[in-house]
């Protein structure tokens, strides 16, 4: 395809959506405070609840619609407000700060954001080469979806503590409802519910997780597993 | 119907323009960010009636310094006034001289001004000039791949690397205004605005706190009207980057597309409430974020690259 030439406002509008959801999975590397990145959580959720409502208003697929709702109540607010509860409850005192994770990078940002380059521009080029054109959204959404899968796996390999792997986990979910929305956004609402409930399950065992963690070891940080115990 | 105006004399409204409004921003983007911290701020025409004053007053070199130390400011602003040739200020089509050089061409003459004031900073052996061009040649050389990325992506877009082509580019159709390698380089390139025209990240540009010094340090030894001119050189560069990201990449429109008299004055207003807006805009960010540390400046610029780099990235894809 000709780069001079624009591809219609609509997949315009589409790939800038999910554009920035991969930029925010990017912040989402440099975040020092668990309080921070689950508001960017937040942002990533509503943007891809506005992608749905942008595909089905163009494609006229009046099942996005309910989608783009109960994608919303659910990640928007319920997931983040489950998360707050459990880092809240790890906190060292009622009412002070959360647990910090800021502590838990392996890497600089500036380096952390050029390893993400990287894995960005595999995901980039696989999917491109595989030239997958859906009937609703542009090939390139899918493409961006694949990088940020792979960002998430980065940042849950980069950060050293439990509420980023978590976090890390759930944004995972976030880009794969992106490429489904992209390759295959007429599924059935049952099926993307389905999906959606599938969501809860690992919000459930992140949260079983999180908590075990810090009643053995008094900490978020997962570097302290690396020592045996006999 | 107006009079049409003679293609020389636009071309010289052109630099006329940046020239003269040039401190007219300065002022009113330090109007609006004393009235964002609650005072009541300088006249608008202050930057005017600062450079009248030092224009007056004597001019002393240090000592051992050569003459390159007083060169160097006339040559600094006559590259920042050759710029305006080569960009869209006024006109939506190509002036004579606007062929003479690519976006690559202004961005030398961006960096040879650069270049010679820290060369006149070193030649006055001041420890705070010395620092403020070390740190601003190294941190120029940081961001120059983000904006070789932004270049790539207008390269990609245009088929060319001309200012004008991707002006026309974006006005041609809303389709290229919303594909997001178009706003991804545009915001890359408005972070390296950011940055030059020492707002944040970690430069202070009024303050006189050497810790937060990366531009204003360099002209400490000047005085008089060597002085007056690195000041209106670096108000020349903050409304040509305001121009060339105002006028090329977020809003090439109001720009005259005839040669009439009343559509190139409406084109200069144009173009002073564009950069003004711009600087509301800087100002409001400036404003309502904490300055990083300096050695953090890596992590903003790295920001800036990876956006940059997406920008190239969704192009090669195709759609983007």
């Amino acid at each position: 395809m000709d780069p001079t030439q624009a591809p219609g406002v609509y997949e315009g509008v589409a790939n800038v959506i999910a554009a920035v959801m991969l930029l925010i999975e990017f912040g989402l590397l440099r975040q020092a405070l668990a309080r921070d990145q689950i508001r960017l959580y937040m942002a990533q959720s509503a943007l891809i609840s506005v992608l749905a409502i942008v595909i089905a208003a163009d494609r006229n697929l009046p099942d996005l619609y309910a989608l783009a709702g109960l994608s919303a109540a659910l990640k928007v607010v319920v997931v983040p407000l489950v998360m707050r509860r459990l880092l809240g409850r790890t906190g060292p005192e009622e009412g002070e700060e959360a647990a910090g994770v800021a502590g838990s990078q392996t890497l600089s940002p500036a380096s952390a954001v050029l390893a993400g380059i990287v894995l960005a521009a595999v995901g980039f080029f696989c999917f491109g080469a595989l030239k997958i054109h859906g009937p609703a959204a542009p090939a390139l959404a899918l493409a961006l979806a694949a990088a940020m899968v792979l960002v998430a796996f980065g940042l849950m390999i980069v950060r050293r503590d439990v509420a980023s792997q978590a976090i890390g986990f759930f944004t995972l979910e976030n880009a794969i409802s992106l490429a489904a929305l992209v390759v295959a956004s007429g599924l059935p609402l049952i099926l993307e519910t389905a999906f959606l409930f599938d969501l809860l399950v690992a919000v459930v065992v992140f949260g079983m997780l999180i908590r075990t963690h810090h009643g053995r070891s008094e900490s978020l940080s997962t570097s302290d597993l690396t020592r045996l115990r006999g | 119907m107006s009079a049409a105006l003679p293609i020389p004399v636009i071309q010289l409204l052109q630099v006329l323009t940046v020239a003269l409004g040039a401190p007219g921003v300065t002022g009113v983007i330090a109007k609006v960010e004393a009235r964002l911290q609650g005072r009541r701020g300088p006249r608008v025409l202050q930057p005017y009636y600062d450079l009248a004053k030092l224009f007056r007053k004597e001019a002393l070199a240090p000592e051992g310094a050569s003459w390159f130390f007083l060169a160097a400011p006339l040559i600094a602003v006559t590259a920042y006034l050759t710029i305006p040739l080569l960009i869209p200020v006024l006109t939506t089509y190509g002036l004579p001289l606007g062929y003479m050089g690519d976006i690559l061409g202004g961005g030398f003459l961006l960096s040879l001004a650069s270049f010679v004031i820290a060369t006149a900073a070193l030649e006055t052996g001041s420890p705070y000039a010395q620092l403020g061009s070390s740190r601003a040649k190294t941190f120029s050389a940081i961001t120059e791949p983000v904006v070789l990325f932004v270049v790539f992506t207008v390269a990609l877009l245009t088929g060319t690397d001309l200012p004008y082509a991707l002006a026309a580019t974006v006005r041609s159709s809303a389709g290229q205004v919303i594909r997001p390698a178009h706003l991804l380089a545009a915001t890359a390139l408005f972070m390296v605005i950011l940055h030059e025209t020492g707002r944040i990240p970690v430069e202070t540009h009024t303050g006189t706190n050497e810790f937060g010094m990366i531009e204003e340090a360099r002209s400490f030894e000047h005085s008089g009207p060597y002085l007056a001119l690195l000041k209106w050189a670096s108000e020349l560069k903050q409304l040509i980057l305001f121009t060339i990201l105002a006028d090329v990449f977020l809003a090439p429109w109001g720009l005259a597309a005839s040669q009439h008299l009343d559509s190139v004055v409406l084109a200069i207003a144009a173009l002073l409430a564009k950069a003004c807006a711009v600087g509301c805009v800087v100002a409001v960010i400036d404003n309502s974020f904490a300055k990083l540390r300096l050695f953090k400046i890596t992590e903003f610029v790295s920001a800036a690259f990876l956006i940059a780099v997406l920008g190239v990235f969704t192009l090669y894809l195709g759609g983007g």
